[in-house]
């Protein structure tokens, strides 16, 4: 007599293969894999040589950095459009405290004392905006993107202020040569990598010697953060915290998970993030200016969603927002190398795989909740 | 024979003392009496049928129990000792199991993620203390067993399982984080028969465990039948009967169950339309 067939029965245990391909991280890798491709065949010598990675890999940490901030707190449930005005918020108030000393004349400010000053900042304004969302329940999407405006604003008005009506900081003292902290940011990393490649033949210039001397430190601190947090994202405590935030507030508070201290460390995060951009950002290139990180929200957003995170929250993961980072800042900067083509299809092929991976993620989401 | 030991079983069960005893309980809302002196006697072991029509009060009764609201007037014993409930916490530290209709589950985390949400187990500082997932994983499979589901993948999404084993999955969450009495509202609505059938025996297996008490709110004349061992029946937020199985029959569960209407009337009223 044959077994009775249990409920249990219906879930189809599935081979390695299949789980692979259900993965959230699938799509973002294939379209990785498929944009490689296509590079290596049109523009192969100079997307692929020492310079073209360094420089490639500068674009991509750069916004997977901030992509990793806006992930979390997407899973979480929340948006954050104030992280580009909290770049440029946090880059003005770096090079003006190096250019003018510590605020109430404090002397001055050695590149860790502005860092930290700020990092306190910024945090700070993370918190304040995190306890507006989960206390007043408006969206997130409104209060960022009125720290947005409001971020900028102020960027600009403490620009002009202390700087005879430029928003510019330009000549700062080149603090990476002389102090380990700014070099931290502003220095250089992997230099055994191109030492190894030079002595192999792969790295020299015309004269012969050795061309690039090694890739930007914002590659080490994504490659760092993005270890932490996928750590914490799937194995800790906190992880479980943020997926269960962001699937159904109401049900993770029900089981004791502190939702509202999830979403505020969250906020702060993204700010932390932001900061980080910024502090390279400055340390690299000894300027300051209050444009910068314009759009930047947009395009973190942007590589969340296309590394498979959903919007409505409590879904995605780390692997697929670095995915999403290298497929956008791969081709944000290889453009240019491509005489050809009109660099600002860049934003056409943006929006066209945002558009699909969304529809993608949509899907997945439904999947999972029995949709389809 | 048989009948002469179940009737001692019974006998045994009305001699242990209650789990809970409710005593007087009113609830005001302003000006609105949603509960007016409610006594109710909950015993483990047992399945406790509380039974009533749409706004007959089982809801705030359940809240009152599981520390939503507190009485207006009235006392809550357990264990024979009188406890006030502030909040929801302090229920379920005595003991309090609620498990609501939507089960307090996230359809897109996997099914030993829910069970330990919000209580994982881990090693390290708290919130960054490493999961021990296997431990959570074996953990949930024994749990989900103990009350008869097998689930092949502790990893699965809960969104992708049937409305029954998501039922079966809070009860065992309650249970394993320490519920003593275990409230259920309404577990079986909103389910088809099978799945209904399977809640059923769910609750069963619960209470073959012996020592937690159930109540089981239904509007289901037939499932309390099938399962119940007492009735509590409410309305307009009163008590209008209560007893054993063995003390109240059919009919008297009917008549109950339609706010103490005799079912001759309804059909009369029905038949003069």
């Amino acid at each position: 007599m044959q077994a009775e067939r249990k409920e249990s029965d219906r879930q189809v245990s599935q081979g390695s293969f299949r789980r692979f391909i259900r993965r959230p991280e699938i799509g973002a890798f294939s379209g990785m894999v498929v944009i490689l491709l296509l590079l290596a065949i049109v523009a192969g010598d100079v997307v692929f040589n020492p310079l073209g990675i360094k420089n490639n890999l500068s674009i991509i940490s750069q916004l997977g950095i901030i992509a990793i901030g806006a992930c979390l707190l997407m899973i979480a449930g929340e948006f954050d459009l104030s992280i580009g005005s909290m770049i440029g918020f946090a880059g003005m108030s770096m090079a003006m405290m190096l250019k003018w000393g510590l605020p109430f004349g404090l002397g001055e400010a050695s590149p860790f004392m502005a860092f930290t000053l700020t990092l306190c900042m910024t945090l700070f304004i993370g918190w304040l905006i995190g306890n507006i969302v989960v206390r007043s329940g408006l969206s997130s999407f409104i209060v960022t993107l009125a720290f947005l405006f409001i971020l900028r604003g102020l960027t600009e008005v403490s620009f002009r202020e202390f700087n005879d009506g430029s928003t510019q900081i330009s000549g700062l003292p080149d603090f990476k040569e002389t102090d380990f902290f700014a070099y931290l940011f502003g220095g250089e990393t992997f230099k055994w990598v191109f030492t190894l490649l030079y002595e192999m033949g792969f790295n020299l210039n015309r004269l012969g010697n050795q061309w690039v001397i090694g890739l930007d430190a914002k590659v080490a601190w994504w490659i760092c953060i993005a270890i932490i947090t996928y750590v914490v994202l799937s194995r800790t405590q906190l992880g479980n915290w943020i997926y269960a935030t962001g699937d159904n507030k109401e049900s993770a508070r029900a089981n004791g998970v502190p939702v509202n201290q999830v979403k505020i460390g969250l906020f702060m995060f993204t700010a932390f993030c932001a900061t980080i951009f910024a502090a390279c950002q400055v340390f690299d290139t000894n300027t300051a200016d209050a444009a910068k990180g314009n759009l930047k929200e947009l395009e973190a957003i942007a590589a969340a969603v296309v590394g498979g995170t959903v919007m409505t929250g409590g879904f995605g993961s780390i692997v697929g927002v670095i995915f999403g980072a290298v497929i956008f800042g791969l081709v944000q900067n290889s453009v240019f190398y491509i005489s050809w083509i009109d660099g600002s299809y860049y934003r056409v092929f943006l929006g066209t795989v945002l558009l699909i991976a969304a529809f993608a993620n949509e899907n997945i989401r439904k999947r999972i909740t029995g949709g389809i | 024979m048989a009948k002469t030991a179940m009737a001692k079983t019974a006998m045994a069960k009305t001699a242990a003392e209650p789990l809970v005893k409710l005593r007087g309980i009113i609830k005001k809302f302003g000006p609105f009496v949603a509960l007016n002196g409610v006594d109710m006697d909950i015993y483990p072991g047992e399945v406790h049928a509380l039974l009533g029509d749409n706004g007959a009060g089982k809801s705030t009764l359940i809240k009152i129990l599981s520390g939503v609201h507190q009485p207006s007037a009235g006392e809550i014993m357990v264990d024979g000792n009188p406890i006030v409930f502030r909040s929801p916490r302090d229920a379920s530290a005595a003991g309090i199991g609620t498990v609501y209709q939507d089960l307090a589950l996230n359809q897109l985390m996997s099914v030993s993620r829910n069970f330990f949400m919000g209580r994982e187990i881990f090693k390290g500082p708290a919130p960054f203390g490493m999961m021990k997932l296997k431990e959570m994983d074996i953990i949930t499979h024994d749990e989900m067993i103990k009350i008869g589901i097998d689930i092949s993948d502790p990893h699965q999404a809960v969104g992708t399982m049937s409305g029954g084993q998501r039922q079966t999955l809070a009860i065992a969450r309650a249970i394993y984080f320490g519920a003593k009495i275990l409230i259920l509202d309404e577990p079986t609505s909103a389910l088809g028969q099978k799945q209904q059938m399977e809640v059923l025996k769910t609750i069963k297996r619960v209470r073959a465990l012996g020592n937690i008490a159930i109540i089981f709110i239904t509007h289901n004349e037939i499932h309390s039948k099938l399962i119940a061992d007492r009735y509590t029946f409410l309305s307009l937020g009163e008590v209008i009967g209560s007893g054993t199985r063995e003390s109240l029959d059919g009919d008297d569960i009917r008549r109950l169950m339609a706010g103490g209407a005799e079912m001759a009337d309804l059909e009369m009223e029905l038949g003069k339309i």
